[in-house]
């Protein structure tokens, strides 16, 4: 068993970079690319502020490289086996890792034979140094590095502008793309004609560049001998210092909301869990009895009727069900009984757990008994399809055993029907009953979006449905990778139950 | 079937049995299992349901429009409804029309080959009409290169891409369309597919008005106008006319001082459902939403089924390393929340209805690959299909001229259910808002019911929910009477 669960979690490997592969590819497709969203955050700044921006997002995610590579980079700060160095948290749960390496500007060669960052001076925090001065000081020289890389952006851009305007005016337009940028490959095959004004222009701007290039990659260095003196606490666990360590998956820094994925799923994630789970047991509990009533009573008017009833539950779709809870159960123009929104009352807070009564009698129904109020609308929504399935799978399972020659044996010793209904049939018929949970839980997953939506609940569907609105590309990707692997999850434990129910099956 | 042998005799002796007296030819499968369910009634109502939802999908233009059925100005009176159509919708009426001619006869070639022939050219007819207007989008863009725009601009052009295209689809389809039927028979039914097409295409160069002012005009007295039964169109949006409850009258809606100005005849237009979040015709939309839910279950689910045929007989015949790898895609499909796959689908791509049936297709197919999967296993080993690879017949013709029949009936009976799902699928997405824009839909009327004004609108809830809802629970019947009829195990249950 020990070995089959280890092979069957290595397998879920590929198969949550199938997902996400396919979910990054998706968003690449789409209109503006991998990059859309992040972008368009930029569009209403001041010029510095945006090439500060951008210079964030280049670092963070290169979105000029070839989305393979973007993913892969994705993939490696989600990976929970890192190579390379630690990282370290920040007290507000961003991790910090070295800034990746600045291109120089395009054509540098053409202005100058060298580039060099200047050698770093060694740095040693002073002795009387605390947690949040360290925090200080390095964000200081954050800001210092993430400025002089701005500049050098900036000053890039318009080095590139002058150059592609002096490459148009030697008749080299081949070398320059209709967006105005440079292609490298002209760099090699051409010597600049120095007595152009166009030239001399596009010197002066290349010469600024080189210079805030220069002060970039220093700020760089500088930052990265702060990072290696370790302002902060590193993630993780090393398993061989230096090149490879184990550490919780960084699943990045939402845009739209500005706080870490991670702590925004962890707020969601149970929320979600908890409605399926009730769902999941009452589904059981009223299902199973309801099937073994129509398959016991096989062909009358309750096997039709319940038939029946199956069908039209199976079908009715679940926004309708959501919107005529809210409509005629919730809404205060018609029964107004139950709320509208949330899953707590406003002020949950003061309650106390169970239900009292205060010194005037008044009854207060505590935070237990009010959370379950909260619940019983989305949790009767999710429960009705999974109850219809599970159902009508019953009443086939126990249908097919009826017809199973050891019941006729049993029948023929003059076992009792009662017992040959529930001592021989039930039993042999409860295995099919855990494969359900298979089909049945990742439907539930879906109602459950539609449902967290009509109900006002903060759960994984809701964020989802806000990351696709707000195009936010990290968010996105975290929801349906921890989506997918809670699924994954569930379904390998509905093949333990099953061998745990069934000593025939073994998977040694 | 019956019809070639005349009345048999009440009853027959074994020695004319043997001469062939009063033999009854053996039904085909699928005969058998349609005439069983015929024989329940739930299932004969949802196919009743079904039809009735079609005819609306493709009569909805005539019966619910805000262009007048006839106007009359100075003496001289024309239709601005018919004038109006889209080629689409002309198209499906004419389609509609040879379908009930071609379908209801109980005479001539067998049914199936009928509505093979149908499907065929409701295929190339639908290829046409997408590829022209996709060609003629990109022609007519402002960013299109000179060439292009030169092109659309002149005056040919409404003519000669519709032929092009519709010239060039006809040879593709005579080439696909092989097995079927004699050479003569289908040049003559994909010419005149083509011909139709493109004819229709050409004649209804020009967009529909999607903006109009009959009413205005009506009221100053420049025009005469009658209307149709509804006289409201879908996108006919109007400020002073949200959410009225069902049975408002124009007039009511639009309070004493406006409706003073209208002719008294369109004071009295009723909006029988009531209206929407937009001012929109509630009872106009649902009708017109008839075509998209109809279109959306029966094509996504046909490419999810190619799809998932084809990777799951190239599983189930191959196996071994072939299964390993595909299987390992179809468990990444199967390993994430449908609905979290499309609705990142359906937010970052275009949202239109092509794209919609395209992304509900491509997400949907695992099912199919799996069925297909199980019983070619099933089937590799046994010796026709042997024999058919000894003779060293093509991967193409072993797989689906030998395998497929044999293996395609639980892809079939499966179809239905997803053919419902697909429906469900589109009503949730457009509930959530991740619909196609501009096109009517019943999970969009859906979602007004409950928005941020926070009263609740019970007609909103009601009537697209039944609609929706019936045409699912009717999918679903027909797909219970179909897997009994062939599920020769349950049927031994019943008993």
């Amino acid at each position: 068993m020990g070995t089959y669960i280890i092979r069957r979690l290595l397998l879920m490997i590929p198969t949550i970079i199938g997902i996400t592969f396919l979910i990054f590819m998706l968003i690449a497709l789409s209109p503006g690319g991998i990059g859309a969203g992040l972008r368009v955050a930029g569009g209403q700044m001041e010029a510095t502020s945006r090439a500060l921006q951008e210079a964030y997002l280049e670092d963070r995610y290169g979105l000029n490289d070839p989305v393979v590579v973007q993913y892969g980079r994705w993939l490696s700060r989600v990976s929970p086996v890192k190579f390379g160095e630690r990282e370290q948290i920040a007290p507000d749960g961003s991790r910090q890792r070295a800034p990746r390496a600045i291109d120089p500007p395009v054509g540098w060669q053409w202005i100058t034979d060298d580039l060099a960052p200047a050698a770093a001076e060694p740095f040693a925090w002073p002795d009387d140094a605390t947690e949040e001065s360290k925090d200080r000081t390095y964000r200081r020289q954050s800001n210092a590095y993430a400025q002089a890389r701005a500049r050098s952006i900036a000053a890039a851009t318009e080095f590139e502008q002058a150059l592609s305007a002096y490459l148009r005016a030697v008749d080299l337009d081949k070398f320059v793309f209709g967006t105005g940028k440079v292609r490298p490959a002209a760099i090699k095959s051409h010597t600049p004609n120095r007595d152009l004004p166009e030239w001399q222009t596009a010197q002066a701007l290349g010469e600024q560049a080189l210079a805030e290039y220069q002060g970039a990659i220093d700020e760089r260095q500088n930052k990265i001998t702060m990072l290696r003196a370790k302002p902060y606490r590193e993630a993780g666990v090393p398993i061989i210092p230096g090149t490879l360590s184990v550490a919780m998956p960084d699943l990045g820094v939402s845009f739209a909301r500005s706080r870490p994925v991670s702590t925004l799923i962890a707020e969601a994630l149970p929320i979600t869990l908890l409605l399926n789970v009730i769902a999941f047991v009452l589904i059981y509990l009223i299902a199973v009895p309801s099937g073994m009533l129509a398959a016991a009573r096989s062909g009358t008017a309750i096997d039709v009727g319940l038939g029946a009833l199956y069908v039209a539950l199976w079908s009715f779709p679940i926004p309708l069900a959501g919107v005529l809870a809210i409509g005629f159960l919730a809404s205060n123009d018609y029964l107004g009984a139950f709320p509208v929104a949330g899953l707590h009352d406003s002020a949950a807070d003061t309650f106390a757990f169970l239900p009292t009564f205060s010194e005037s009698g008044a009854f207060q129904r505590g935070y237990l008994l009010d959370s379950l109020w909260h619940v019983c609308l989305p949790v009767l929504c999710l429960v009705y399809g999974g109850f219809a399935v599970l159902s009508k799978q019953t009443r086939a399972a126990m249908l097919e055993n009826y017809n199973a020659d050891y019941v006729r044996t049993a029948k023929a010793k003059g076992v009792a029907p009662r017992d040959v209904l529930f001592r021989h049939v039930f039993r042999n018929s409860l295995l099919p009953l855990i494969t359900m949970f298979v089909s049945i839980f990742p439907a539930m997953l879906s109602g459950s979006v539609v449902i967290e939506r009509i109900f006002s609940v903060q759960g994984m569907g809701n964020l989802a449905i806000e990351a696709i609105n707000l195009r936010d590309r990290e968010l996105i990707l975290a929801t349906t990778l921890i989506v997918g692997a809670v699924n994954l999850l569930a379904l390998l434990l509905a093949d333990i139950l099953y061998a745990l129910a069934d000593p025939r099956i073994s998977y040694e | 079937m019956s019809a070639t042998t005349p009345n048999p005799p009440e009853s027959v002796t074994g020695v004319q049995l043997a001469q062939g007296i009063g033999h009854q030819p053996a039904k085909g499968f699928w005969a058998d299992a349609w005439s069983q369910v015929l024989k329940r009634p739930a299932a004969v109502a949802s196919i009743a349901w079904i039809a009735i939802v079609a005819v609306f999908a493709i009569l909805a233009p005539f019966i619910a429009s805000g262009h007048p059925l006839t106007q009359t100005i100075d003496g001289q009176t024309t239709s601005p409804l018919i004038d109006n159509l889209s080629s689409a919708d002309v198209l499906l009426l004419i389609f509609g029309i040879i379908t009930a001619a071609m379908m209801l006869p109980k005479r001539g070639a067998p049914r199936s080959k009928r509505g093979a022939a149908l499907v065929l050219a409701a295929i190339q007819a639908g290829a046409t009409v997408i590829l022209t207007a996709a060609i003629r989008s990109w022609f007519e863009r402002r960013s299109a290169p000179q060439f292009a725009q030169d092109a659309a601009a002149a005056a040919a052009f409404p003519y000669a891409l519709p032929i092009a295209i519709a010239s060039l689809l006809a040879i593709l389809f005579l080439i696909a369309s092989r097995p079927w039927q004699s050479f003569a028979a289908r040049l003559a039914w994909v010419a005149m597919i083509a011909v139709v097409a493109a004819g229709v295409i050409s004649f209804k160069w020009t967009e529909p008005l999607e903006r109009f002012d009959y009413r205005e005009r009506e009221a100053a007295g420049m025009i005469d106008a009658t209307y149709t039964l509804i006289p409201f169109s879908p996108g006919q949006t109007s400020t002073s006319l949200f959410f009225e409850p069902p049975g408002t009258t124009l007039g009511e809606g639009l309070g004493e001082r406006a409706a003073g100005r209208l002719p008294p005849e369109d004071a009295g237009k009723r909006f029988i459902l009531g209206t929407d979040a937009q001012g929109q015709d509630v009872l106009t939309q649902m009708l017109h939403a008839c075509r998209l839910s109809i279109s959306i279950g029966l094509v996504s689910t046909s490419i999810a089924v190619v799809i998932g045929v084809t990777i799951g007989a190239l599983m189930g015949y191959f196996g071994g390393w072939v299964d390993l790898l595909l299987y390992r895609v179809v468990e990444i499909f199967m390993a994430i929340p449908l609905l979290f796959l499309l609705i990142v689908a359906a937010g970052v791509l275009p949202r239109n209805t092509y794209v919609m049936m395209i992304i509900i297709g491509c997400v949907t197919w695992t099912g199919a690959a799996r069925f297909t999967r199980a019983e070619f296993f099933k089937l590799r080993n046994q010796d026709f299909v042997q024999s058919a690879r000894s003779v060293g017949l093509p991967l193409r013709s072993i797989l689906f001229r030998h395998m497929l029949p044999n293996g395609v009936t639980p892809v079939l009976v499966d179809a239905s259910f997803a053919i419902a799902a697909a429906i469900l699928i589109e009503a949730i997405l457009s509930f959530l808002g991740l619909g196609p824009v501009n096109q009517p839909s019943w999970g969009r009327l859906l979602s007004d019911s409950t928005n941020e004004t926070g009263v609740f609108k019970w007609w909103l809830a009601i009537f697209p929910g039944a609609a929706i809802f019936l045409t699912v629970l009717a999918y679903n019947l027909i797909g219970e009477a179909l897997r009994d009829a062939i599920d020769p195990k349950l049927k031994k249950a019943r008993v």
